[in-house]
């Protein structure tokens, strides 16, 4: 009976003992991290999903050599790539099977805004976090639980340029007086030169005229012919990569002289595939980026001088967003393996560890235009900042922040 | 206020027939294949995104400039039409509508995916031409770029023509137009009538993909762009002259521009698509079509 007594009592005191005073934490038991990739990779956006795959698989190969996620016991990321085809549907569908086949813990993707709010519709329902790689304004405005957005949403990019083109103005003791907005007619486009116009708005400068073309146009010689009739002082265009082209070559061919041609929106017109097949008419051309790959921080520069090696260009836009939107991720991952090891991948814990983060050291910060990584609710990064560069001697610079500049804009254009 | 409407007004003008002279070029191919061997080729378009690809890696491989491509793109792509012919058209020509459209619209895709394979999704064009200048005449502008390619279509048009009204093969493929089964009872060799049909119809698509690179740039899915718009010259101009043809692209430049410059961008397609419906309301067979 006495032994029965301090059997018993040894059990029940050992099993509390090891629940109220465990020694060391558990470590969960997590094998691997499935991250979905939702990306245009054939079709018409192609250019863009291409580069953010590239970037995707550089990136986990780092992070799983570098041992994985180390409050998850090393458990490495697992990419799973899947083909929007460039339409709202195939993103859907790319989603319905990340989520229900591949069974992944959170996606990126999908680079253009409409695309991704079809995304959401399917992993909103299954709690499935999203990290948003498109930058329309309205995809954290719509009361979505489980989306984040690290990138500067497009009406900054419009504001930035603004910024940017007054402070030229400025230096040069000059006003802006007679602004010209021209972009493509798709949302992205229509958000971006609505940033603009706000941002031109608030400080009392009126546009001379406002000029709206389809995507797929195959002759910028009568917008460019608008252009000269309105006599502008500064063009603020909003192309979407092969128009920017287009754009550049008539802007030369056709002779039009104006001080100044800022884009915004960080497709097109600096980043060196554009440079390339623009040829002589892409120099003194700016555009806005959501990434700054002259960042002189350490990591940055070797991440650059790693995709350099591997695919031989430069990281512009879609790999930078995708650079530190997986840092980032590996962060709130570490996070929630301290924080919420019975369910450290659940859609819940992972956002709640995304909104907990503070980043202002390691590789998510270094590849971050501004430093800083912190979370608004509506999951837009409270510290998103736009950079410029200009194509001076053939290459992009970076012209914007100006105390961060490598050389300055050459203003007014020859 | 007016003068400077007049001014953008007979500018765009200009531009507007200087578009439609390379759409004509580019329509010409598709509606000789059309008229000829009444093969319905949805990758028309297609072999224009093709041949403005092959453009650019001659002009930065070789010749640094797309002014000279022609000189390898033209017989690149009579081989090319050649060998499709062989391949594919030859065993469609007799085939339904249907199975001609299902065809090549494998064609078509298989194109675009071996573009995107190939060249990835970046626009890609001739860094440097020596034509990308303008001249001015007063106030009006001049692009050179712009200017040669009409040139070149307009003459190459002019010797088409020729071709078709002074040569005996030229006789035979316009008269194949009208009645093909004629045209063999009378001897002609249709097989090889076809043959050259499909060379010279993809000889063209050659040089036009080397015009418009000119001033263009190129992705995977161009071939959409100029796919559409060549068929609803066809259309527009019916199945007739190679004149038809001309003065159906000026149109559609015209238009193009105009809508573009004088009034809204966007509104370019409602403009193009719905003088398009309206001529072939008027006119069902198209302007100068004869059957």
């Amino acid at each position: 009976m006495v032994v029965a007594v301090v059997v018993i009592a040894a059990v029940v005191g050992i099993s509390v003992f090891t629940r109220v005073l465990p020694l060391s934490q558990p470590t969960p038991q997590v094998s691997e991290i499935r991250v979905g990739l939702v990306e245009p990779l054939s079709g018409t956006y192609a250019v863009f999903g291409n580069e953010a795959r590239m970037a995707a698989e550089l990136v986990i190969e780092e992070i799983n050599s570098k041992g994985g996620i180390a409050s998850l016991g090393g458990a490495k990321l697992k990419l799973f790539v899947e083909d929007s085809k460039s339409t709202a549907d195939g993103a859907r569908l790319a989603a319905e099977k990340l989520v229900n086949v591949d069974k992944v813990h959170v996606i990126i993707g999908a680079f253009i805004s409409s695309h991704t709010l079809t995304m959401l519709d399917v992993t909103e329902p299954k709690k499935v976090v999203v990290m948003a790689d498109a930058l329309v304004d309205y995809l954290t405005a719509r009361g979505f639980k489980y989306i984040v957005r690290l990138p500067p949403k497009a009406s900054v990019h419009g504001a930035t340029a603004v910024d940017f083109a007054v402070g030229v103005f400025q230096q040069n003791g000059m006003k802006i007086q007679r602004p010209v907005i021209v972009h493509f007619d798709g949302l992205f486009g229509e958000v971006t030169a609505d940033g603009v116009y706000t941002r031109l708005r608030d400080l009392g400068i009126r546009p001379v005229d406002r000029i709206k073309y389809p995507t797929d146009i195959t002759d910028m010689a009568p917008i460019i012919e608008r252009i000269r009739q309105a006599n502008p002082d500064v063009v603020f265009v909003v192309p979407y990569y092969a128009d920017s082209v287009l754009f550049a070559k008539a802007v030369a061919s056709l002779g039009l002289k104006v001080p100044l041609i800022v884009g915004a929106g960080g497709t097109g017109l600096a980043d060196p595939d554009s440079i390339k097949a623009s040829g002589e008419a892409a120099e003194y051309m700016i555009n806005t980026y959501s990434y700054d790959p002259f960042l002189p921080t350490n990591y940055n520069k070797q991440l650059v001088q790693a995709f350099q090696n591997r695919y031989g260009k430069l990281p512009t836009e879609a790999a930078g967003i995708v650079f530190y939107t997986l840092w980032t991720l590996k962060e709130a991952l570490e996070v929630s393996g301290k924080n919420y090891p019975d369910d450290p991948l659940s859609g819940d814990n992972l956002m709640k560890a995304l909104m907990s983060l503070d980043i202002t050291s390691g590789p998510a910060a270094e590849t971050y235009p501004s430093g800083h990584i912190k979370l608004a609710p509506n999951g837009d990064n409270l510290y998103a900042q736009a950079v410029a560069l200009q194509v001076q001697g053939g290459k992009p610079v970076l012209v914007y922040p100006f105390d961060k500049a490598q050389a300055k804009p050459v203003f007014p254009r020859p | 206020m007016g003068a400077d409407f007049g001014v953008q007004l007979l500018q765009t003008i200009l531009f507007g027939v200087m578009l439609g002279g390379v759409y004509a070029l580019a329509a010409m191919g598709l509606a000789l294949l059309f008229g000829v061997a009444n093969l319905v080729n949805f990758a028309h378009g297609e072999y224009i995104m093709l041949a403005m690809y092959m453009a650019f890696v001659f002009s930065v491989t070789i010749f640094q400039d797309p002014v000279l491509t022609p000189l390898f793109n033209i017989p690149l792509f009579f081989a090319i039409g050649v060998i499709t012919y062989l391949g594919i058209f030859k065993r469609l020509i007799k085939a339904p509508p249907l199975s001609q459209i299902a065809a090549t619209v494998g064609v078509l895709v298989l194109l675009r995916n071996l573009a995107l394979a190939i060249w990835a999704a970046e626009p890609k064009a001739p860094p440097y031409t020596v034509f990308a200048t303008s001249f001015s005449i007063g106030p009006i502008i001049v692009p050179l770029d712009k200017l040669l390619a009409m040139a070149v279509s307009f003459v190459t048009l002019f010797l088409l023509n020729l071709f078709l009204e002074r040569t005996r093969l030229g006789v035979a493929m316009r008269a194949s137009a009208d009645d093909v089964e004629a045209v063999s009872l009378m001897g002609v060799d249709t097989n090889r009538l076809f043959l050259l049909t499909t060379g010279i119809s993809l000889a063209l698509v050659g040089l036009s993909g080397s015009l418009i690179m000119t001033y263009q740039a190129v992705t995977p899915t161009s071939g959409l762009l100029f796919g559409l718009l060549t068929w609803a010259i066809v259309a527009l101009a019916g199945l007739g002259t190679v004149k038809g043809i001309l003065i159906a692209s000026i149109i559609f430049g015209l238009a193009d521009s105009l809508a573009s410059g004088l009034w809204d961008p966007r509104g370019r397609e409602i403009v193009l698509y719905g003088l398009f419906i309206l001529i072939l309301w008027v006119r069902p067979k198209g302007l100068f079509g004869r059957r």
